[in-house]
């Protein structure tokens, strides 16, 4: 559907050196899929949108939607933004002041080329698309009367009225508050099953990209760390960097005089003694690894107890609790273990107290070696 | 997230199908043609004239540096040097002690009556220079009012008050900037945080220790720069130097200038030599300047976390400082308009007095509207300005966009439209003339002329609004139009110009007031068919027709003023600010 190739668009700064911008991106995006750029500010996600939009001119590379060609360097293509057939959100929504609700919602089908309508035709048009995002009641509005919810959702309906191949959305859930936006959130990915249009997010919000996509593409300098579906991300990281951006992690540094190949699993030296990982990516040449584990897939247990018992022996130490922080559905643990500090976080089920010998098990299968950065 | 202000990939005027001239747009290049075509010969004529003898036709003789050599040799240009810097030193301490005063009283206590002080700024944007400068001769004259009181407190038999003197030009042209200075200043002190203030009450700090510790010395970038501005200001002035230093003898660099050219034969050389020093003068004070500012810029944006505009309770002291408001606002608008009001309704002007009361007549209006020259004068005045306004405001419009939209080589339109600020109006007036009087195409002393040297001029002044007004369009507004398949010239009909339509209109008010305000341009440009209002009222206070002056006066301020309420109206509405 989309393919964007060796995507390349690099920024100068004022006093001449090299700032920011994306610096080699490839990715495939299918039809129907919600594909989502993730990473933090800076890495190159937005101008990687703004790329495809035709808002940017790339550098270098290929980018084309469907069977046509939209950008390509080495054949001097570059079809203007207006003839391309995407629709866009933008971050501040961009809701024209001047316009009313409708008039808003209508300008795509009046100004863009080749989808010519009648004026009744249009009218009925305009009208189910903003009945799709519930603003129908809002017809004959002048747009500065609108909450910012309902900008969003107009913002929206005016990029799906024109009914593009392609719909983009930058950060489009970053100006409103935690509420609306849990609730825009499910909202956007209702509408965008119901329509089956393509579309690719941009955000720096993991956990809007974990629940919103169908796969994630992670980040960072300008490069694509990882793509992968949200369960893969999460769990199945192949860098230290997507390990740590997204969510909670323990990192340890480690000592390895091996090469390990994907999939294996071998020991690595610790701070925290000998550990069996699990290797995600190839590890090749590289003595320091970084060992990453998830607090919620530490087992801990009170020395001298039954389940401390039935523990294996591998991967284990043994440290003390220092702290306890009860969060209502989970409980936080802080564990010192010589000299680091481990978090772990379980139900509230353990009945630990702070100043107690415990033990720890790290299971293989969830205790990853890493390298810091993949690519 | 997104970096601002990022070079933006546009189709509209990129010319990608023209011939690109390094890859800068054609609009950008006609553009700045045009710019240059304007501004360049004013610049080269008034270098010219300054190193080339003076003919009598005013055509370029032999190369000479002796205009300069006899100015830098001549005592009296080192006198008169130091006449402009005291009188700019002194007028620009008048008006920040005024403004402060104003300021503080109005941002920062809850002083009654404080929106009464927008009324100044809207009438002193309407006043003609000259109008509002003869009001002062008329209160502190001879016979004014003002010697009058003092005569009765003292008892003297003659006035005490000379005011055509060096500190008469002082006072006139500090209250002259007040309003200026006002504005600038509340917006300083508006943006100061009250807690900074709270916290010095609270370490036990009176009102008035608070104000001197932490008030002013929080504005204290903002008022040096200011006092700079105003500085510059006045040392390029005219209005005040020609009508009240001229009749005392006092000489600035901007009456030589105006001598030069107005004695017989004209000196144009002699002329071209002042004003390029005065030239270099302003440019290095404006360079200085900018730098102030921009440090004063970056102090402003110091404030304290949760930002709260609150106000200090004076207490019953209010009513002091209402008293002094009340004083103020008199000085600055009641007093001069009210003189001027009175003097309309008298046969003659001998002073205000109870018999003189029953002299009120209207004659002096009647006389005005059947005059025809009124009739000339103020619809030339209004061509004048409508026209400078309609072509600045446009213009600098569709250059203010390029340039926030970082079109390739763009900054250069900004540069060039904003240079003519380095000129003083009088130096401008005598570039033009130069340019008017060389050049085959006989504009020398029309209308036209006027417009041309008034819209240079004022370019600088509508490309700040432009650009304020274009800054405020969040690009996001312009990308989405494209996004639903507009075309860039489609984009900046429907979506561009309708958003700045705003802008454009405040913009086009405000070079329209202060192109009618000013005199220097028209006083070295007009001919007979070409008089306007400002020349009117000089001349008429030349020939001492002094009460139909007043009574003109006080119709043309009553336009005008009707025309600077609607101007600052749609500047507040927008969120424009105005300066």
């Amino acid at each position: 559907m989309l393919k964007v190739q060796d995507l390349f668009k690099q920024y100068t700064s004022e006093d001449g050196t090299p700032g920011g911008g994306v610096l080699g991106a490839s990715f495939d995006v299918a039809d129907g899929e919600l594909f989502t750029l993730l990473g933090p500010s800076g890495c190159g996600k937005t101008t990687t949108l703004r790329s495809i939009a035709g808002l940017e001119q790339p550098q270098g590379g290929l980018i084309s939607l469907m069977d046509t060609v939209l950008y390509d360097a080495e054949r001097r293509v570059n079809i203007p933004m207006y003839e391309r057939d995407i629709g866009m959100v933008f971050q501040s929504y961009a809701i024209w002041p001047h316009m009313n609700v409708y008039e808003n919602a209508a300008y795509p089908l009046k100004v863009a080329k080749g989808k010519r309508l009648s004026a009744s035709e249009r009218r009925e048009k305009v009208r189910s698309v903003l009945a799709l995002v519930g603003l129908e009641d809002y017809i004959e509005r002048p747009s500065t009367q609108l909450s910012g919810g309902q900008q969003q959702r107009l913002a929206l309906a005016r990029a799906l009225t024109r009914e593009p191949g392609l719909l983009l959305l930058d950060e489009p859930l970053s100006n409103l508050d935690a509420q609306l936006r849990e609730q825009m959130r499910s909202e956007l990915k209702r509408l965008q099953r119901e329509t089956g249009v393509t579309a690719i997010y941009v955000t720096h919000d993991q956990s809007e990209a974990l629940a919103i996509s169908d796969r994630i593409a992670v980040m960072s300098d300008g490069l694509i760390m990882q793509i992968g579906n949200p369960k893969d991300i999460y769990e199945r990281p192949t860098s230290e960097f997507v390990a740590n951006f997204i969510g909670t992690t323990n990192l340890l540094r480690g000592v390895l005089n091996a090469d390990i190949k994907a999939g294996n699993e071998a020991p690595v030296d610790t701070p925290l003694g000998k550990l069996l990982c699990t290797f995600t990516a190839d590890v090749l040449a590289t003595p320091t690894v970084g060992v990453v584990i998830r607090p919620e897939n530490i087992i801990i247990a009170k020395i001298g107890d039954d389940k401390a018992a039935a523990l294996p022996d591998t991967n284990r130490c043994d440290g003390t609790l220092l702290t306890e922080t009860y969060l209502g559905e989970i409980v936080e643990y802080e564990v010192g273990v010589s000299d680091e500090i481990v978090l772990i976080r379980t139900k509230p089920t353990e009945s630990l107290t702070p100043q107690d010998a415990v033990t720890l098990h790290f299971p293989t299968s969830q205790t990853l070696a890493l390298i810091e950065k993949s690519n | 997230m997104t970096t601002p202000n990022r070079s933006v990939n546009n189709g509209l005027f990129s010319g990608a199908r023209l011939k690109n001239l390094f890859g800068i747009s054609p609009i950008v290049v006609v553009l700045a043609s045009i710019l240059l075509v304007l501004i360049a010969p004013a610049v080269i004529f008034l270098f010219q004239s300054s190193l080339h003898e003076t003919q009598f036709d005013g055509s370029f003789g032999d190369f000479t540096v002796q205009y300069y050599v006899d100015l830098l040799t001549s005592d009296q240009f080192l006198t008169n040097l130091i006449n402009a810097t005291i009188y700019a030193v002194g007028s620009a301490a008048v008006a920040i002690s005024i403004g402060v005063l104003l300021a503080w009283i109005v941002e920062r206590t809850n002083t009654p009556g404080g929106g009464w002080v927008l009324i100044i700024s809207i009438i002193s944007l309407g006043i003609p220079s000259v109008l509002y400068t003869i009001s002062f001769l008329m209160l502190l004259g001879k016979v004014g009012p003002a010697n009058e009181i003092l005569m009765w407190i003292t008892g003297a038999e003659d006035p005490l008050l000379n005011v055509y003197s060096l500190w008469g030009m002082i006072i006139i042209e500090g209250i002259e900037f007040a309003p200026l200075s006002y504005l600038l200043l509340s917006s300083v002190f508006r943006s100061n945080d009250a807690s900074f203030e709270e916290a010095s009450m609270m370490s036990g700090a009176g009102i008035l220790q608070t104000f001197r510790n932490i008030t002013l010395r929080l504005a204290q970038p903002a008022i040096l720069a200011l006092l700079i501005l105003i500085f510059i200001r006045a040392f390029e002035s005219f209005e005040t130097p020609a009508l009240v230093g001229l009749p005392g003898n006092v000489s600035v660099i901007t009456t030589d200038i105006y001598e030069s050219i107005d004695e017989v034969p004209a000196n144009y050389g002699q002329a071209g030599a002042f004003s390029v020093v005065l030239l270099f003068i302003v440019g290095a004070l404006l360079i200085w300047y900018n730098r102030l500012s921009r440090n004063a810029e970056r102090f402003q944006t110091i404030t304290g976390k949760g930002f709260r505009p609150r106000v200090m309770d004076l207490g019953k002291w209010r009513w002091l400082t209402g008293a002094i408001l009340a004083l103020l606002f008199m000085i600055i608008i009641g007093f001069p308009i009210g003189i001027v009001l009175w003097v309309s309704m008298v046969p003659y002007y001998d002073g205000v007095s109870l018999e003189a009361l029953k002299l009120f007549t209207l004659d002096n209006y009647r006389t005005v509207f059947n005059s025809r020259s009124f009739h000339d004068s103020i619809g030339n005045t209004v061509i004048m300005g409508a026209a400078a306004a309609s072509v600045v405001a446009p213009f600098t419009a569709l250059c203010a966009w390029l340039t926030v939209r970082r079109y390739k080589g763009a900054w250069i339109l900004d540069q060039l439209a904003t240079s003519p600020l380095i000129f003083p109006a009088i130096v401008m007036g005598v570039a033009f003339l130069q340019v008017f009087l060389n050049l085959p195409f006989g504009l020398y002393g029309t209308l036209l002329s006027i417009i041309l040297a008034s819209m240079v001029r004022y370019l600088p002044y509508g490309m700040r609004y432009s650009y304020a007004g274009i800054l405020q369009i969040h690009t996001e507004l312009e990308e989405a139009s494209s996004m639903s398949g507009a075309r860039q010239t489609t984009t900046f009909l429907r979506i561009v110009m309708p958003l700045v339509a705003p802008a454009m209109v405040t913009c086009w008010l405000f070079v329209f007031l202060v192109s009618v305000k000013a005199v220097s341009i028209p006083i070295l440009l007009a001919g007979p068919k070409s008089q306007v209002v400002a020349i009117t009222l000089f001349d008429m206070w030349e020939n001492g027709i002094t009460n139909e002056l007043a009574a003109m006066g006080v119709t043309w301020t009553g336009f005008m003023t009707i025309i600077s309420l609607i101007f600052y109206m749609l500047a507040k509405r927008y969120g424009l600010s105005v300066r």
